[in-house]
């Protein structure tokens, strides 16, 4: 039998923004999701971290209207986006400018729209389980996770999942993390975890990292 | 020789000296030289009177607040203000008289601010707000008070003239349309679009299409305020639970009365933070912490709770319809797809 699937944020967002000229790991999560044979499991937390990522796009998308509609206006004096979402706000920008403001926000917010429906349709028909609501994540577990890797928003999904799987049966940990959960990191995580804390009784969930999929 | 203050004089000093702000017994004790117990029981006395209320309590730690309720939320004016604007509103009042009318509480409002704006009238100091009809005057102006020429102001005529200039020139025209004038006069786009989505709103028949183009206006006029992101933030989640019923084919004139209740909610609640900017910018700012911890605080709050109450509501309708919906229907325009390119490696991490 197929194990169950708990599935990372990553893998859920880029299923919401396939399309035909989609990079190979959007391709993937479409696919696997798409090809879906065993249950689907998320957890508070990616509930949460989705809604998060919403929030964050309107707002780069806001901030390029802003650009738009006053070329005096700067990205880097808004402190509502990260520094790490000012290239793409300026590569957005640039490729929208000689529209009509109206038409840049039309189409900004059409992208936004599509891949909500995306998600939400996901969320409301596909997944079979929502597991560990935000309230019920161990932070002291969070924190273990947190002295080995640095992502705080990993650190509470990996929480959650290791909670599941005390009392589940064996699941995949389905990620497009090419960074924190990489197959060695991954490893490197459930050794650290087990020499820090060698009696704790936690089971890590098998790892199906889609970057590494072929 | 100690002259002993009478029980009148002490409550008078109290009142006085909690026009500026609210106060702690402490602080009260102090700027009327008493005693912690005695300030304590004329602060009771007062209250039971409704002339301040107790706004925190903690044992000792009581602050009272002074309530005129002739002022939007309580917000404080100071008392040559106070008496500036009731002289306005009695000058205003008497010239409709002299009509034979009484003006409605937006003309009224309206009026006062006319008056205000121009510099001639040597009364631009005296503070106004934008709130959910426009630009009012901080004090409420209400048609049905008595108002007395409390102080003699000294531009008298020119005031005369610009309230008869105000009168001569809206006279025929109902309330609604002097609002949204107002609003066209200050170039205020979020006000001007909300005129026209409720306008919209209360059409017989919608057209999605009309809706769409009036909301897509809206999101670029809505302000993104690194103090206060939640307006924008909230924002977008209603224009976006409307956009997203559209593209899977609702039609938006069936929930007529939830998207309602929902704009209606947000525009209560961007009104408040447009008050709450009138109040904090600008001559005569007043604290941001004191004016949300004491004034606007508890009616943002609220605000915001019946927001998300509403949205709930408007979300359950979009969400009841898209389990039927098949996704694959929509066909992604080239600036959609080329949109996604570029934020194919945005991850949304922090």
């Amino acid at each position: 039998m197929e194990k169950d699937s708990f599935l990372d944020t990553n893998v859920i967002f880029n299923y919401s923004t396939y399309n035909e000229q989609s990079k190979e790991i959007v391709k993937k999560c479409y696919l696997y999701i798409y090809n879906k044979t065993e249950k689907f499991i998320v957890c508070g937390a990616v509930l949460e971290e989705l809604q998060e990522i919403m929030v964050k796009r309107a707002r780069i998308h806001k901030i390029v209207i802003k650009k738009i509609a006053d070329q005096n206006y700067s990205f880097e004096e808004d402190h509502l986006i990260s520094k790490r979402d000012i290239p793409f706000a300026k590569q957005l920008y640039e490729r929208l400018k000689n529209l009509r403001l109206e038409e840049a926000s039309l189409e900004l917010a059409k992208e936004r729209d599509l891949s909500k429906i995306m998600i939400e349709k996901f969320l409301s028909v596909q997944i079979d389980e929502k597991v560990i609501p935000i309230e019920q994540i161990q932070t002291e577990l969070i924190n273990k996770i947190h002295n080995i890797i640095s992502n705080h928003a990993d650190c509470k999904i990996l929480a959650s999942a290791l909670q599941l799987q005390r009392e589940r049966e064996l699941f995949l940990f389905v990620t497009a993390d090419g960074k924190d959960l990489d197959p060695n990191s991954y490893d490197f995580l459930k050794d650290q975890f087990e020499l820090n804390y060698p009696n704790e009784k936690y089971k890590f969930p098998e790892l199906l990292n889609l970057m590494f999929v072929c | 020789m100690v002259i002993r203050k009478t029980t009148k004089q002490i409550k008078e000093e109290i009142l006085s000296c909690l026009n500026e702000g609210p106060l702690s017994i402490e602080q009260v004790r102090i700027k009327v030289e008493s005693n912690w117990s005695t300030v304590n029981n004329y602060l009771e006395d007062l209250s039971k009177d409704g002339k301040v209320k107790e706004i925190i309590s903690a044992d000792k730690a009581k602050i009272y607040q002074r309530i005129f309720g002739d002022t939007y939320f309580d917000i404080p004016i100071t008392d040559e203000e106070r008496k500036k604007f009731r002289t306005l509103f009695s000058l205003i009042i008497q010239e409709y008289k002299t009509r034979g009318k009484i003006p409605t509480k937006t003309c009224f409002a309206k009026c006062a601010v006319h008056v205000i704006k121009n510099e001639s009238s040597g009364l631009s100091d005296l503070p106004i707000i934008w709130y959910l009809y426009g630009l009012i005057p901080q004090m409420i102006a209400d048609p049905a008070k008595e108002y007395q020429e409390e102080i003699s102001l000294e531009h008298k005529t020119k005031i005369k003239n610009l309230i008869l200039e105000f009168i001569n020139k809206n006279e025929k025209k109902g309330s609604g349309q002097i609002q949204k004038e107002q609003h066209r006069e200050y170039s205020e786009k979020l006000y001007i679009l909300a005129d026209e989505f409720f306008e919209v709103l209360n059409k017989k028949e919608w057209k999605n299409e009309e809706v769409l183009e009036i909301l897509n206006k809206f999101f670029i006029a809505c302000p993104i305020d690194n103090e206060f992101p939640e307006i924008f933030d909230l924002t977008e989640t209603v224009l976006s639970i409307i956009r997203k019923m559209t593209l899977i084919k609702i039609e938006l004139q069936n929930y007529r009365k939830e998207i309602l209740l929902t704009f209606d909610s947000l525009w209560k609640l961007i009104a408040l933070y447009k008050l709450y900017k009138s109040k904090t910018t600008g001559k005569n700012a007043l604290n941001k912490e004191m004016l949300l911890k004491f004034y606007l605080g508890s009616t943002l709050e609220s605000r915001r709770m019946t927001l998300k109450e509403t949205i709930l509501e408007l979300n359950s309708v979009y969400f009841n319809n898209l389990a039927n919906f098949d996704q694959n229907q929509i066909k992604l325009s080239k600036d959609v797809q080329e949109i996604r390119k570029i934020m194919e490696d945005w991850t949304g991490e922090d």
